[in-house]
């Protein structure tokens, strides 16, 4: 299965994840209307981006009185349908990965498996990878910093 | 979102209209700088007193700043600047100017002078002036962390101690680093009881042509992101221009008594304090460092004035000026300018001691560059005289203006000595704000190996590959002044433009193809060349409205005078005769007359436009 990473050491901060969410869902330029969000503070010294992890047992599908939301082949997928829009998704969500903004509830979908963020980061902080390739790489780039020592 | 909006805000009346900009405006300015110096042009007919309250105060994002295009994130403050006189216009990243957008406003126009210490609040669509009381006199981070824990996760142009003092080079801060450094602009917000522009938006910007814009912006990020020196800059910053520019004897030192320094400086001396590199809203270089002093810094142009220029060979001194300057808010470039100034009249005994007010000067004394920072800040002793920036002439008599590394009256922001490289020289002498090398500096100049064939094609014809010869040299500082105007207005950033740092990145053709797909406006490449010519004449009505003349557009004495002594630069000096037909040449190219004045049809024609 494939699902977004983050890598908070790797992001600068610019935010161009966001503007594609944004772009890509609604047409528009908006860092405060996407799925992805960077979270910065300058002077706190942290770039951090957060968006749905598709936690496997996930507290926004749980806590859902309308059971809107059900996994849908891994991924966390809303029935516009259903949602009345109450925002509790956004408050249980341990992440705050669910942008509300005005009457839209933002829910990374993975744009259909084809992330338009990931495309955007010239850092590589966040990806899109198959979780066990992505174990395998993460192990040999921390064993990397233990076991290699610069000359 | 409502586009192209702008506030107009009264401070001494209170009172704030908003309206649109009307768009043969933006056709004929685009934004940011552009139509800063359009609207300044527009309000200020008279030459007043910078820190008066007539002095009109603009703030305006590029006409792209905020979309998804890489490193779109800036914007410009223009005023009268009370550094030089002349016409003060700084450019600053971050994420202010993208905030300021989604906020509902492209620019914010402010006139008078608040009775108390106040900020102004854009909040989607609406401007409030309130009370700074609590905010007035914190440093440029205090205020920021300050205002988030009031406000939330506000974004603010704000401006320390020094511009409430009216340090003449008091800077406007975003941020840690991010800094309108140039030209005082930070003491007109202070002679303006201004203390901060304080934006929160939640409006995004409407695309016209959005699977266009994704489409595009994907490839030119890869292209940009093919290109060496990007890689390098993201790694090493703007610091790796210093070993090529000290290997070539062009690094100001010790006020320019010198060409070259110490090899200490170089940027992989700076990398052991770096934490992590990060960026201003969409960029995607990364060229700042986050520094393990709990700053961010230093660029190159710090470790030359702050390092070099005052005789600081150890990385770790020259970041904690860094950091100190960045957190009083002074602009590094003119501090580290007339800190060397004064040393060198100190020295030398060219002004007599009892001016200096007890203080024994001397170069390569960090302690004492620390100290005299701080009383600058504070205008405390004889900082309050250093303080006055080159204005300081006359306190410290005419003699001592020789010395003076400016050029109206702004002391020389690179820390390239120019004696060698004629057209960077040519470029210091006749940029807008005064010696400054973001408005025109053709760096290819200085890339020795690059095929003549790639100059032709970028400057034309008939340049001399040789940097030492004046041949040629205004048709490079020509096209890359208005490259820079268009690059300017459309809020992306120059490390990534076209002539730059390199022959590649982003053209009139890039400009062009993201115009379309954002706000749905048609342009031919040779219109857009025109608007940084329109541009550039703005600047210059301004300035000639001023007082500026043709012996402003000129060096400092030294660069005439006396040839560097060291490396390959050696013996090199302007020679004043050959620089005078250059500035002929390039007045020629600009459509100017021998006196660099602007025709009446001209001034006509740009005064019609609204």
């Amino acid at each position: 299965m494939k699902y977004i990473f983050v890598y908070p050491e790797r992001c600068t901060g610019c935010r161009l994840c966001s503007l594609a969410c944004s772009l890509t869902k609604f047409g528009e330029c908006n860092p405060r209307k996407a799925a992805i969000s960077v979270v910065r503070d300058e002077f706190e010294r942290f770039e951090f981006p957060v968006v749905c992890f598709q936690c496997q047992d996930a507290p926004c599908v749980t806590a859902c009185p309308q059971n809107a939301i059900t996994k849908d082949e891994g991924v966390a997928t809303r029935d516009d349908d259903r949602c009345i829009g109450c925002r509790l998704c956004a408050v249980v969500c341990p992440f705050s990965a669910i942008t509300t903004h005005g009457k839209e509830l933002i829910h990374c979908d993975l744009c259909g498996g084809d992330p338009q963020c990931v495309k955007f980061c010239s850092t590589k902080a966040i990806e899109y990878a198959e979780e066990t390739q992505e174990a395998m790489q993460r192990r040999k780039e921390q064993l990397a910093r233990v076991l290699i020592t610069e000359k | 979102m409502a586009a192209n909006q702008y506030a107009i805000v009264n401070l001494t009346k209170g009172s704030v209209k908003i309206g649109k900009t009307p768009a043969n405006v933006i056709r004929s300015y685009l934004g940011g700088r552009g139509t800063n110096v359009y609207y300044l042009n527009k309000l200020l007919r008279k030459n007043v007193d910078p820190f008066s309250p007539e002095n009109v105060l603009i703030f305006g994002a590029g006409l792209l700043t905020g979309f998804l295009i890489p490193n779109a994130s800036r914007f410009n403050v223009t005023a009268k600047s009370p550094e030089s006189g002349f016409l003060g216009d700084t450019n600053c990243g971050g994420y202010f100017g993208p905030e300021m957008r989604y906020a509902g406003f492209d620019r914010i126009i402010i006139l008078g002078k608040a009775k108390k210490p106040s900020y102004i609040f854009l909040q989607d669509g609406s401007v409030e002036i309130r009370d700074a009381l609590d905010y007035w006199g914190l440093d440029t981070y205090k205020v920021q962390t300050e205002l988030r824990k009031d406000l939330g996760d506000v974004q603010a142009a704000v401006t320390g101690e020094a511009g409430e003092k009216l340090i003449r080079f008091a800077n406007i801060r975003n941020g840690v680093k991010n800094a309108g450094g140039r030209g005082g602009l930070g003491a007109v917000m202070g002679s303006k009881n201004l203390k901060a522009l304080v934006a929160y938006g939640t409006q995004g910007l409407n695309v016209a042509h959005p699977e266009q814009l994704l489409e595009i912006t994907k490839r030119v990020n890869d292209y940009v992101l093919n290109s060496k020196v990007i890689s390098v800059m993201g790694k090493l910053g703007s610091p790796y221009l210093y070993d090529v520019s000290n290997a070539l004897g062009a690094i100001r030192t010790k006020n320019s008594q010198l060409n070259a320094w110490s090899d200490s400086l170089n940027a992989e001396y700076f990398e052991e304090y770096v934490e992590k590199m990060v960026s201003c809203a969409s960029c995607i270089v990364h060229c700042r460092h986050r520094n393990t002093m709990n700053g961010e810094g230093p660029e190159y142009t710090t470790i030359g004035l702050l390092g070099a220029n005052i005789g600081i060979s150890d990385p770790k001194q020259v970041i904690e000026l860094n950091n100190l300057c960045n957190r009083l808010g002074l602009d590094t470039a003119s501090a580290g300018s007339i800190l060397a100034w004064v040393f060198e009249l100190y020295e030398k005994g060219i002004v007599d001691k009892a001016k200096f007010q007890g203080e024994k000067l001397e170069f390569e004394n960090f302690e004492l560059a620390k100290s005299l920072l701080e009383k600058i800040s504070h205008r405390e002793g004889l900082g309050d005289i250093l303080a006055e920036s080159s204005q300081a002439v006359k306190y410290f008599g005419s003699k001592s203006a020789d010395y003076l590394i400016a050029v109206k009256n702004l002391p020389q922001s690179d820390p390239h000595d120019v004696r060698y490289i004629k057209a960077f020289a040519l470029g210091i002498a006749t940029a807008s704000r005064g010696a400054d090398h973001l408005r025109s500096r053709p760096t290819l100049e200085i890339f020795l190996r690059l095929p003549q064939e790639v100059k032709d094609n970028i400057y034309g014809s008939g340049i001399s590959p040789d940097p030492s010869s004046y041949e040629g040299k205004e048709k490079t500082v020509f096209w890359s002044d208005n490259m820079y105007a268009v690059i300017d207005a459309v809020g992306i950033c120059k490390f990534i433009c076209h002539g730059f740092n390199s022959p590649h990145l982003i053209g009139y053709e890039h400009v062009r193809d993201f115009l379309q797909a954002t706000v749905d406006l048609n342009f031919e490449i040779s219109e857009l060349q025109k608007v940084g010519q329109r541009i550039i004449d703005t600047e210059r009505i301004l300035n000639l409205r001023f007082g500026l003349t043709r012996a402003d557009d000129s060096l400092p004495k030294r660069y005439f005078d006396d040839p560097a002594p060291l490396k390959t630069a050696k013996g090199h000096h302007i020679d004043r005769k050959q620089f005078d037909t250059m500035l002929n040449r390039y007045y020629a190219l600009r459509g100017w007359n021998d006196q660099g004045m602007l025709s009446k049809d001209r001034i006509t024609e740009l005064e019609a436009i609204e």
